[in-house]
């Protein structure tokens, strides 16, 4: 039976994994520098080990309202093709070992955003975790930039409680 | 006085540096003469002159503590010079911490801090040659007889046009005594000032006198080696004002850069109108001034690199620092550790030298306190008694490599694992590989001592070594032997994407602007903006000079500001003016790209870290004020139609 690591967070109170080799650290967050006419779910940039890297807010990304930083909130730095970037998260505790064969293809019932960026769920105990794919995640995120308008339109506010599309 | 003492400060930073730097190199040959009678000249007479130059110019700054300090230690000097004392451990002792003490001094004054009391050291001094010797000690530098002085004159345009010049101080100097030496000296601020050595009968009236005249006293103590000068020590190897070697200031270096930047521009501009004129011009024409727009670009490229080399410092600026911690840090502990250094001579970025200090003094005092063994437990390992730190640097290419390696008991890879869970890190399954060690040992909170451990105390974890080397593009591997030693290993980039640049706040965010982009700076009255042709306006020189605000360009909640600054960017009918809030500072920033798509966004050119690990965004004006310029052309051209 073959078995991987994952590591989990959470997003609004779900319960994700990613495959802990796609997961270069997960850090603390306490301020994120916003871009300019950046993507409307991407907070900003923030310094990882030197490197820049953009920060994804889930939230936003899966459709919910996002949620002010606080100290449970992590950034994952994800690498992917030779890219790292960062998944703000509402916390990131644990990895898990989960076996192949408890992964199952996503029911008809895993509704909204999230749903196009689902591998799987697996249930391990009696809890239910949804498997992402990293790769469909970032890709995903490559459309967004080619389909965003040149321009937005000047005098926008800025906040975390804010949804811009 | 003030503005004289502060012209002068940065210089004796500077300075003092060098001498101490000449000190520590000479303690460390000077320990193995210990108990002995006859000691090395040279090293006594290099150690004798740091000294004396460090009293010299710490009296020039009115630096009191580091002077008297430096005169105690150039007395005891002095008496083993004589053969009167011999060096006893007590006295090398001494010396080290004599060293130590005026570091921390100059340190101190640097901060702006609290002055460091160096009394106590003084006295331990005064006692130790009159127990080990029969010299006298020196005259206090307090005494106002006859002596040797050192006289510093800055000249000024209002000093001349009083009739006081060079010449003048020169013949009055003559009058009071002998000129021993005259030298001229450039300091920071690019003013001349003049340097003489004098033995005279100086009152404290006559220095009050002479003050407003622009001379400064500052006595040398009688029998100072006559010709040691404060500044002038060609043998300290580093670069100094004599011999083969000038000391250039970072700043006119960073100005050099910058005017090399403007060249870039204005050949890329050259390149832009060549392109647009080729069709204009015959052929064999416009390819010979093609080659030559090429080989301005090769020149430039290698103009750049020149300037890039004059900043290259040998790392032995770090090396030479590291057998002090170590031998006091091995003593506390109780170890037995020899630093063998190579290498020193590898060449580096200045900039990278300054930043990487504390890195590898952390990896050192580690190396002490985490890796080594006691000298029982080595012997019961059967290993000689005494441990080697071995610290090397090598170029390869355009990285450097420092390693820093001891043969001490490795990390204990079940330690460090325990140790990371009870500190609630996340460890991963299975084997954990010396990158996933680096890792964990890397983690912020990661710490395998006490918060009383000297080490940890400080502050600075594997974490800030780590976030320090990716800062500065470069990278760290580790090897770890259980029972035979850790070595770390960093690869540095020879130099850095350094640029000068002007942080000015917009809304509530600041941002990074290279200077080489910048033509001007103006500030201009909220209310002089106008409206004109659909864009905004204000009068600059008795044009209109187009703006854009940057809390629009960047869709930041604009302020109420009443006054803006502003960037002035390209020149003649191009220009435009960038306005900010405020233009909040000047540095050194270093240069980390954006490169991934999600932040990709026209105008912003990358990020830089100003030292508090947040992002801070790199604004490509150009790019800024080229839409602007597209869009106002654009507007315009629809007004002459219209009026057409």
């Amino acid at each position: 039976m073959t078995t991987d690591n994952y590591i989990l967070f959470t997003v609004a109170g779900t319960s994700y994994a990613l495959p802990s080799q796609d997961v270069a650290h997960v850090e603390m967050v306490d301020q994120v520098t916003r871009v300019p006419n950046a993507p409307a779910f991407v907070d900003g940039v923030v310094f990882s080990r030197g490197q820049v890297v953009p920060a994804i807010n889930m939230r936003a990304r899966f459709g919910f309202e996002r949620a002010a930083l606080d100290v449970s909130s992590r950034l994952l730095v994800v690498q992917s093709k030779g890219r790292s970037v960062g998944l703000l998260v509402d916390s990131c505790r644990e990895f898990m070992n989960v076996p192949q064969s408890s992964i199952h293809p996503p029911g008809e019932a895993l509704s909204g955003l999230s749903a196009q960026y689902v591998d799987g769920m697996a249930s391990v105990g009696n809890r239910l975790i949804v498997v992402l794919s990293l790769e469909r995640l970032l890709g995903s995120t490559e459309h967004a930039v080619a389909t965003r308008p040149r321009e937005q339109a000047s005098g926008e506010g800025h906040g975390y409680t804010e949804t811009r599309n | 006085m003030t503005d004289f003492l502060d012209n002068f400060l940065d210089d004796y930073f500077a300075e003092a540096e060098e001498h101490l730097a000449v000190i520590r190199r000479a303690l460390l040959t000077l320990e193995h003469s210990v108990g002995q009678r006859r000691i090395d000249g040279g090293v006594l007479e290099e150690l004798f002159r740091s000294f004396h130059s460090l009293k010299g110019i710490a009296g020039m700054v009115d630096h009191r503590e580091t002077e008297a300090l430096a005169h105690e230690l150039e007395s005891y000097l002095r008496a083993l010079r004589e053969g009167d004392v011999i060096l006893t451990t007590g006295g090398m002792d001494l010396l080290i911490k004599g060293a130590g003490a005026l570091e921390a001094s100059i340190a101190a004054r640097r901060a702006k801090g609290p002055a460091r009391d160096t009394g106590v050291v003084v006295e331990e001094i005064q006692s130790l040659i009159t127990r080990d010797g029969t010299s006298q000690p020196a005259a206090k530098p307090e005494s106002r007889g006859r002596g040797n002085w050192l006289c510093t004159f800055t000249p000024s345009p209002a000093l001349i046009a009083r009739g006081v010049n060079v010449d003048v101080v020169r013949s009055r100097l003559r009058e009071i005594g002998e000129i021993i030496t005259a030298a001229p000296m450039v300091n920071a601020q690019g003013s001349v000032a003049f340097q003489f050595e004098v033995s005279a009968a100086v009152s404290d009236e006559l220095i009050e006198r002479w003050q407003p005249d622009g001379l400064h006293f500052t006595p040398i103590a009688p029998g100072g080696a006559p010709g040691a000068r404060a500044g002038a020590d060609d043998r300290s190897g580093s670069i100094l004002s004599s011999g083969h070697y000038v000391r250039v200031d970072l700043a006119r270096l960073d100005e050099l850069m910058r005017m090399i930047g403007n060249l870039v521009i204005l050949r890329s501009r050259l390149t832009d109108t060549l392109a647009r004129s080729e069709r204009h011009m015959p052929p064999g024409q416009y390819r010979e001034v093609q080659d030559d727009a090429e080989a301005i670009e090769r020149e430039l490229r290698e103009l750049r690199e020149g300037v890039m080399r004059i900043r290259l410092v040998p790392v032995g600026e770090i090396f030479r620092r590291m057998p002090f911690v170590v031998r006091d840090l091995a003593r506390d502990s109780g170890r037995s550790v020899n630093v063998v250094l190579s290498g020193q001579d590898t060449k580096i970025d200045k900039f990278l030298v300054e930043r990487m200090m504390d890195p590898v003094l952390h990896l050192v005092r580690n190396a002490v306190s985490h890796g080594i063994e006691t000298p029982v437990e080595r012997g019961a390992a059967g290993k000689p008694p005494a441990a080697t730190i071995r610290l090397s640097a090598s170029a390869s290419g355009e990285t450097v490599v420092i390693e820093i390696a001891d043969d001490g008991r490795g990390i204990d890879v079940d330690k460090v694992t325990a140790r990371a869970k009870q500190a609630g890190l996340p460890v991963p399954s299975g084997t954990i590989d010396a990158v996933a060690l680096l890792e964990l040992i890397s983690a912020p909170g990661f710490s395998t001592r006490d918060a009383s451990d000297r080490v940890s105390g400080r502050g600075f974890g594997m974490n800030v070594v780590r976030e320090t080397l990716q800062e500065l593009g470069g990278t760290m591997q580790v090897e770890t032997h259980p029972g035979e030693g850790t070595r770390f290993i960093i690869e540095l980039p020879l130099t850095l994407a350094i640029a000068a640049a002007m942080l000015a706040r917009v809304g509530d965010q600041i941002f990074a602007v290279p200077q080489a982009a910048v033509r001007e700076v103006a500030e201009f009255e909220a209310a002089s903006i106008r409206a004109m042709q659909g864009a905004e306006v204000v009068e600059f020189r008795g044009a209109p000079l187009p703006v854009v605000r940057l809390s629009t360009a960047l869709n930041v909640a604009p302020s109420d500001a009443t006054r803006f600054h502003a960037f002035i960017i390209g020149s003649g009918a191009a220009a435009v003016g960038l306005l900010v809030d405020r233009i909040v500072g000047h540095r050194e920033i270093v240069v980390r790209t954006t490169a991934d798509p999600l932040i990709r966004v026209e105008g912003v050119s990358g990020a830089t870290d100003l030292g508090d690990g947040r992002a801070v965004l790199i604004l490509d004006a150009g790019a800024i004020a080229r839409q602007a310029r597209d869009r106002h052309g654009r507007r315009g051209l629809t007004v002459v139609r219209g009026i057409a």
